[in-house]
């Protein structure tokens, strides 16, 4: 028999992943023995400071969950409690809103793909180090990160905590011609995104491919954003305020923030997830060239989700250009809503995927309970298991540093917000014994 | 065409943290500055822009980045430094630890620098927890506002000396 031995190996920080956490990998006799994904940010606990507040308070205030996608945030938000009041605000509410989460779309991919994902498929340790042989590519993609900052603060006075989103629409409508100069720039970026496209689907990925169960809104006619129903790959098909009954979130020890299982099991949500369901709701331009690349989708390779990113880039410009296109300054930009007892749910399409949130108020509107679940809570245990795949694959007698290199990969091309997935604790002493 | 001085006080609430914001509101209300015919300076109120940087100074000529220090000195220390003057930090680049210093190398590197950038800062203390400056911040804050309104007018001046 040979020799047990133990090879913990840490990441003490997870470098470009938003936000920190710590991979700790144990093998035993050449197998992944243990494998946890640990998030030691402090619990942020937004769902108790909710309660006690009025209504109108919420969009602001789940816009400080997160600086990369505050409009995701505001939006379930204003979705779940219009669901609650039952109220709809309207067409150009309605498009405006969709405008905004392209300008989130576009700014949250582009940073992602270009400081945090592309440095790893090029073999740089950062983006200043591939600025150095890229820097056309590192200019583009700063240029339409910056876009998309200007979108968000068209509708949202400024594009980090946006302010401009209340219940019922937006505190204020931009002018005429704002919009019409945003959008001559949105032309002019349109070029540039498809060669994003193109240069994310050359590199050079990895070709693994997994097996995974992927979950995604989806709606009638449109890629989907801010509406639709939960659908998967293996026949979900649910309402938000369904979430609840196939969607349940755990605690593990070894994590501040909590894992969320679809039918006990682990799955993905996020572009990969989006495109893989919605290739029928593209715009057809988008379609197009989703099909003239060497990468096909619907794909099981994890590492595609580089190309979903830039095509939903795409896509978001699109969208925004034909929506501000048809822009008319409302003589309303919200409508009045009267508070009522009882309990809404709202669900949208973050950048890293489905955000799902609920909310109970009372007659006056003000916020008996609240719960938030982010992407990165949905993804977790998806990219515990990857990773467990990942490193299998590639062998865990390779060194540290190549154990370390690959699983800083896997966890990055999820693109994971652990600052937004660490809201809650569950004051539980537990005592862990390995044999 | 005169110069534009784009000047960044970057920053967060809380505690010594915010003191970019400080100076910075401080600068909004400077009868000196704001007597400048209008866009020779904007003045922007940041928190931790990371990359962005880069856009915001874009369009400036010169621009000056208010910014907390650590570097072992005493608290309240003032310091300047040119873009020559720093090398970037070691530390791994998140998005979120994308600071200062990142964004000047990414821009040395791109050479997307202005004709002129200056860092200057006040050396801050170790805890951050309140929403107030120090003493030791605070004490020199109209002192550091002042150096900045005259190299701020400086450079605004620049080309047309």
């Amino acid at each position: 028999m040979t020799e047990k031995r133990r090879i913990p190996i840490q990441l003490p920080v997870l470098a470009r992943v938003e936000g920190e956490g710590t991979l700790e990998l144990h093998v035993r006799d050449g197998a992944i023995e243990d494998l946890r994904l640990r998030i030691f940010e402090p619990p942020r606990m937004f769902e108790k400071l909710l309660e006690g507040r009025d209504y109108t308070e919420v969009p602001d205030m789940v816009a400080r969950i997160c600086g990369i996608c505050p409009v995701a945030y505001q939006m379930s938000a204003v979705h779940a409690i219009e669901n609650l009041f039952g109220v709809q605000p309207g067409p150009w509410v309605r498009d405006m809103r969709r405008v905004f989460y392209c300008g989130e779309w576009i700014q949250s991919h582009s940073l992602h793909i270009h400081m945090l994902a592309a440095p790893d498929f090029l073999g740089f340790a950062s983006i200043t180090e591939m600025a150095r042989q890229h820097a056309d590519e590192v200019r583009r993609g700063l240029r339409l990160q910056a876009l998309g900052n200007e979108i968000i603060r068209l509708l949202g006075a400024r594009s980090v905590h946006p302010v401009g989103a209340r219940i019922g629409g937006f505190h204020h409508a931009p002018a005429r011609a704002q919009v019409d100069a945003l959008r001559e720039k949105l032309q002019a970026a349109l070029p540039e995104a498809e060669a994003l496209v193109r240069w994310t689907a050359a590199l050079n990925l990895p070709t693994e491919e997994q097996e995974f169960t992927v979950v995604s809104l989806r709606h009638p006619r449109e890629y989907p954003m801010n509406e639709g129903r939960m659908v998967s790959n293996r026949g979900l098909d649910i309402s938000a305020d369904q979430f609840e009954s196939r969607f349940v979130e755990h605690q593990e020890a070894h994590s501040t923030a909590l894992h969320c299982l679809h039918d006990g099991k682990p799955y993905l949500v996020g572009p990969l997830a989006r495109l893989n369901l919605n290739l029928d709701r593209l715009p057809a331009p988008v379609r197009d060239l989703a099909d003239s690349l060497g990468v096909k989708f619907p794909s099981r390779n994890m590492y595609h989700s580089i190309v979903a990113r830039a095509l939903e880039i795409v896509v978001a410009i699109r969208e925004a250009i034909r929506l501000l296109e048809a822009y008319a300054e409302p003589s309303e930009t919200y409508i009045s809503v009267t508070p009522r007892a009882g309990t809404g749910y709202g669900c949208t399409e973050a950048p890293r995927g489905l955000l799902w949130h609920r909310y109970d108020t009372d007659a006056a509107g003000v916020v008996i309970k609240a719960r938030i679940v982010p992407p990165t809570s949905q993804n977790q245990a998806r990219i515990e298991e990857d990773l467990r795949l990942s490193l299998h694959a590639l062998g865990v007698r390779q060194g540290d540093a190549a154990l370390r290199r690959r699983g800083e990969m896997v966890i990055r091309n999820y693109d994971p917000c652990i600052s937004c997935a660490t809201h809650f604790l569950d004051l539980r002493v537990r005592e862990l014994t390995h044999a | 065409m005169p110069d534009r001085v784009h000047i960044i006080g970057v920053g967060s609430p809380f505690g010594d943290d915010r003191l970019g914001w400080v100076a910075a509101e401080s600068l909004q209300r400077s009868p000196v500055l704001n007597g400048l015919e209008p866009g020779r300076i904007v003045i922007s109120i940041l928190d931790r822009p990371g990359a962005m940087l880069l856009a915001l100074w874009d369009e400036a000529d010169h621009v000056i980045v208010m910014d907390a220090v650590r570097s072992g000195a005493a608290p309240g220390t003032r310091h300047r430094f040119t873009a020559g003057d720093v090398t970037a930090s070691r530390l791994p680049a998140t998005s979120h630890g994308f600071g200062v210093l990142a964004a000047l190398e990414l821009g040395h590197v791109l050479g997307d620098l202005p004709q002129r950038l200056l860092l200057c800062g006040i050396e801050i203390g170790v805890s951050c927890s309140s929403f107030s400056l120090s003493d030791a911040v605070a004490g020199v804050i109209p002192i550091f506002v002042s150096e900045i309104e005259k190299e701020a007018l400086a450079l605004a001046n620049s080309a047309e000396s």
